[in-house]
């Protein structure tokens, strides 16, 4: 772990977490060639909360997964803290995706056999962290997502909310620069979803976690501080969001001005 | 709003007195703003209507004050109300809509602008509500003030969804 602090203490001399310069994405060939990203540039600083939005086949999903190092782009550059993903060597992705970002998909992808505790320490365990020490770091993992009591049941006892929690806690155990989520509620009912959300928006405002969310939600991508709507491979719009200034009872009280 | 059902449903508990009214009724609808002089002029006319009674309460250094109670009648009218579908506000003719068909007529204006700033507008007040409702999950709240935030955020969802749309349809329209 002191590796990984190191190294994140470096890395955080930029201020940015994320830099995407005219990035772009290709499937198939020929005829076939179909442009998911055309030319997409942006930057995420450190403890900021972005969601990313747009219709289905926009490009959201393959943006992340190339900002996660588990696909490589056509042409253009992704930099993680400064660093140009793009001339890693397999060791350093592998390093990159385990240590210093933090992935959440729709799907909780656990492992039956562990339990809650076990699942959430496997990547530090699987990145040679001591036993003793991997357990401890899980247990506080596990803690922060509101868990605390289920650290010894198996995900199959768990409901799907708490599935996702978990699938955060393990996202989050290596203390990762960066939380990618990809439809993070895409499975769960709208009010196990704002659970999650808002585990998301605390983490943000607690602990300065900078998160890169892709949604097709309005209602989730509003809890973001930025906002980026993609359309057509292309970053059709960009709008910042002020932080809460009023209290929920002061929100609600002027409710009645609906559009 | 129907602030006559809402007293009837007040005092469906209990005989209460008109202060006393004001502040549940506040309580149960937390965005709607009444003042006394409402609460009085609705009593007034539920007992003219006698569907509520009063008693009047001698106190020693204060004036007198009103006690009012539900009738049978009033337990009645309360409950045929409680059966029954409430009008629908759909606000199908706003602001939004005007603005979008006057800019598709006027030279140089373009309704996609339109869409873009309306669209804009939306999610900084969708930022608001969503931030109070993970405040409110994470802190906890009445469930009456959460369900309100809950309907604010649907009806904001389902306003962009709107502009999203006719962003779309304006644009095939434009193609053709």
């Amino acid at each position: 772990m002191t590796g990984t602090t190191a190294h994140q203490a470096t890395a955080g001399n930029g201020a940015f977490v994320i830099e995407v310069e005219g990035l772009q994405k290709s499937f198939g060939a020929g005829d076939n060639r179909v442009a998911a990203l055309r030319g997409v540039s942006f930057r995420v600083a450190r403890g900021e909360f972005v969601a990313i939005m747009g219709p289905s086949g926009s490009g959201k999903s393959t943006l992340l997964h190339l900002i996660g190092g588990l696909d490589t782009p056509t042409a253009g550059s992704v930099r993680i803290s400064g660093q140009d993903v793009g001339a890693f060597t397999d060791d350093q992705l592998t390093l990159l995706r385990r240590r210093q970002i933090g992935f959440v998909f729709q799907a909780f992808n656990l492992l039956d056999v562990l339990t809650a505790e076990e699942n959430v320490a496997l990547p530090l365990i699987l990145d040679g962290v001591a036993e003793g020490e991997a357990q401890r770091r899980a247990a506080a993992a596990v803690e922060l997502v509101g868990l605390a009591g289920r650290r010894r049941h198996f995900p199959r006892e768990l409901s799907g909310g708490e599935q996702q929690r978990l699938a955060i806690a393990r996202a989050l155990v290596t203390e990762p620069l960066l939380l990618l989520a990809d439809e993070p509620t895409g499975n769960l009912d709208s009010a196990t979803s704002a659970q999650i959300m808002s585990v998301l928006r605390d983490l943000v405002d607690r602990r300065g976690q900078t998160i890169l969310m892709v949604t097709h939600d309005a209602r989730h991508a509003a809890l973001a501080n930025r906002l980026l709507r993609l359309r057509d491979g292309q970053l059709a719009e960009e709008q910042h969001l002020a932080p809460a200034s009023r209290s929920p009872s002061r929100v609600l009280e002027d409710l009645e001005t609906l559009p | 709003m129907s602030v006559k059902h809402a007293i009837l449903g007040l005092l469906a508990k209990g005989p209460l007195h008109g202060y006393e009214l004001k502040g549940g009724f506040e309580e149960l609808a937390p965005t709607t703003e009444l003042n006394v002089g409402q609460v009085y002029m609705t009593l007034d006319r539920l007992s003219r209507d006698r569907l509520v009674t009063y008693e009047v309460v001698n106190q020693a250094e204060r004036p007198d004050k009103k006690v009012y109670a539900l009738t049978e009648e009033g337990r009645k009218e309360l409950k045929e109300w409680l059966a029954t579908p409430s009008a629908i506000d759909l606000n199908l003719r706003n602001e939004t809509f005007l603005k979008l068909m006057l800019a598709r007529r006027l030279r140089g204006a373009d309704p996609l602008k339109v869409l873009a700033v309306e669209r804009r507008a939306c999610f900084e007040r969708l930022h608001e509500v969503a931030q109070a409702q993970a405040r409110a999950e994470q802190e906890g709240i009445a469930v009456h003030s959460r369900l309100l935030l809950d309907l604010a955020a649907l009806r904001l969802d389902a306003f962009l969804k709107w502009l999203d749309h006719c962003e779309d349809t304006l644009k095939k329209e434009g193609k053709r």
